[in-house]
């Protein structure tokens, strides 16, 4: 019961304490009826309506309504704003058109950017006819943006310019999968399939079934955590969703770190389950043994693809804090690619030492259990620090820490 | 004085300590006896391994002096041997 009020309260108390009164902000919103984009932001401006008690949408339909065509339009020259289409989203001085990855993000930054810095409401001055034009072409907030984009660049010699976002991204896909590589979920079976590839004599079929099933694999997790990725980009936005991803990091964490305390002074493998065991043995003698080659390799594809199916329960933590931080840093879709790949070359590394050191030396070598433990405490900790900072400093999880 | 080894070949931890069996077999004399916990299931059944490999059993006489589970390192298995050998 205490661990339910528990997580009750992290789940609220993220949304207690935005929930301070402050004077109203408004946020307006040009959309057409039946467009899809709209449609999305809708959903976001009612859902991030929650969360910013003094936030007041205003709509205005522009496809089927003159008028407020003619006010878009009249914002738009106000403002020196070129552009066409709908949605439009003005808050404060900021107007921002379309939306796509990346604008939800950024209409929650000038919510909160607004909420700290002078607001000045552009639509209701230029509704009375008392806007001034700006001194410089570009808001405030973009002006901020701006800046702080710069600053995430800095010099290193010999590499130049380099964004530190993005060596964040590629040090978190380095660290995070290398870590979750000694994940023992599905070890057993890569040690089992190496011990009976050794007893082969034809050493060709060895190295390709061996790289086969270890290629597979990495295939089936890269291709789960690229679909996450899509998935998470458009459920990200929606806090609820966010705050649910948080809780499962944080539960993963703490259950990482119970099996790291529980497991401190012991050590070895724990022994899996005998009819799952049995039944895999089974598959992978079947497979290795069989005389047409092609069907040999098609058998230990799909050996490959279903342990990775059915062990992802056991090891989903991980992939799934990593997604979320790419969903949430908005990159495009090669540089998702990119990172994954990243992510599943530091994973694969463990397994594929493994099998070279048996390859060559034909005799399977396993890794310490030691390292098994690392990997449980070091997991459980980035899970844990993902999941609190998703609850309250989701910004610094995109690396602005201003 | 004889010590049982149950280990498994999908079990890295096994392999591990496989250095150190042979350390102390080279070390000391006495009965060694392996068991592969698939292979000699029926029998590796008898000694209740538990949840945990790899496990070394010590045994004198058909009756257990002691165990150790785990990833042991040789001097803890040689600290278990001469324990139970005294």
């Amino acid at each position: 019961m205490k661990k339910v009020l528990f997580f009750l309260f992290l789940l609220i108390f993220p949304l207690l304490t935005f929930a301070k009164e402050e004077d109203e902000l408004k946020l307006y919103f040009f959309h057409g009826k039946g467009c899809p984009h709209c449609a999305e932001e809708k959903k976001f401006l009612n859902n991030i309506k929650k969360k910013y008690s003094n936030l007041k949408v205003i709509k205005y339909e522009v496809w089927y309504d003159d008028s407020n065509a003619e006010l878009l339009e009249k914002i738009k020259n106000e403002m020196d704003v070129k552009g066409t289409g709908v949605p439009v989203t003005v808050i404060g001085d900021t107007i921002i058109l379309g939306y796509g990855s990346g604008t939800s993000e950024k209409i929650r930054r000038a919510i909160e950017y607004y909420q700290k810095e002078e607001y000045r409401d552009a639509v209701s001055e230029i509704l009375a006819g008392t806007y001034e034009k700006r001194d410089s072409n570009i808001d405030s907030f973009s002006k901020m943006e701006e800046k702080s984009d710069k600053e995430m660049t800095v010099k290193i010699p010999i590499f130049g310019k380099v964004n530190l976002k993005k060596v964040s991204l590629i040090t978190a896909a380095v660290v995070i999968g290398f870590i979750d590589g000694f994940n023992p979920c599905a070890m057993w079976v890569l040690l089992f399939l190496i011990s009976i590839l050794i007893g082969m004599k034809n050493r060709r079929r060895m190295w390709v079934l061996g790289l086969t099933f270890l290629f597979t694999s990495a295939l089936v997790y890269m291709l789960i955590m690229l679909s996450w990725i899509q998935v998470a980009v458009k459920i990200t936005a929606i806090i609820w969703i966010r705050n649910l991803i948080a809780l499962i990091a944080l539960g993963g964490g703490i259950f990482n770190l119970y099996q790291f305390l529980k497991t401190k002074d012991d050590s070895g493998c724990q022994i899996v389950d005998d009819k799952k065991r049995k039944k895999i043995f089974k598959k992978i003698r079947k497979f290795t043994s069989e005389k047409s080659f092609f069907l040999a390799l098609l058998g230990v594809m799909g050996l490959a693809v279903s342990i990775n199916l059915v062990e992802l329960a056991c090891s989903a933590g991980l992939p799934l804090v990593f997604t979320e931080l790419l969903a949430l840093n908005h990159v495009n879709s090669f540089m998702k690619f990119l990172y994954t790949v990243i992510y599943i070359i530091f994973f694969l590394i463990d397994d594929l030492i493994i099998f070279f050191i048996a390859m060559f030396t034909m005799r399977v070598t396993g890794i310490s259990s030691k390292y098994n433990k690392y990997s449980h405490f070091l997991g459980g900790i980035i899970m844990l620090l993902v999941g609190l900072l998703l609850l309250f400093k989701p910004e610094w999880l995109m690396f602005q820490f201003k | 004085m004889k010590v049982i080894k149950i280990s498994a070949i999908w079990c890295g931890a096994c392999l591990i300590t496989n250095k150190v069996w042979k350390q102390l077999k080279e070390k000391y004399s006495f009965d060694a006896l392996e068991l592969d916990y698939d292979m000699d299931e029926e029998e590796v059944k008898k000694y209740s391994p538990g949840e945990v490999l790899p496990v070394f059993l010590f045994y004198s006489d058909n009756e257990e002096l002691g165990r150790l589970t785990g990833e042991v390192s040789f001097d803890e298995l040689e600290k278990k041997y001469l324990e139970v050998n005294q």
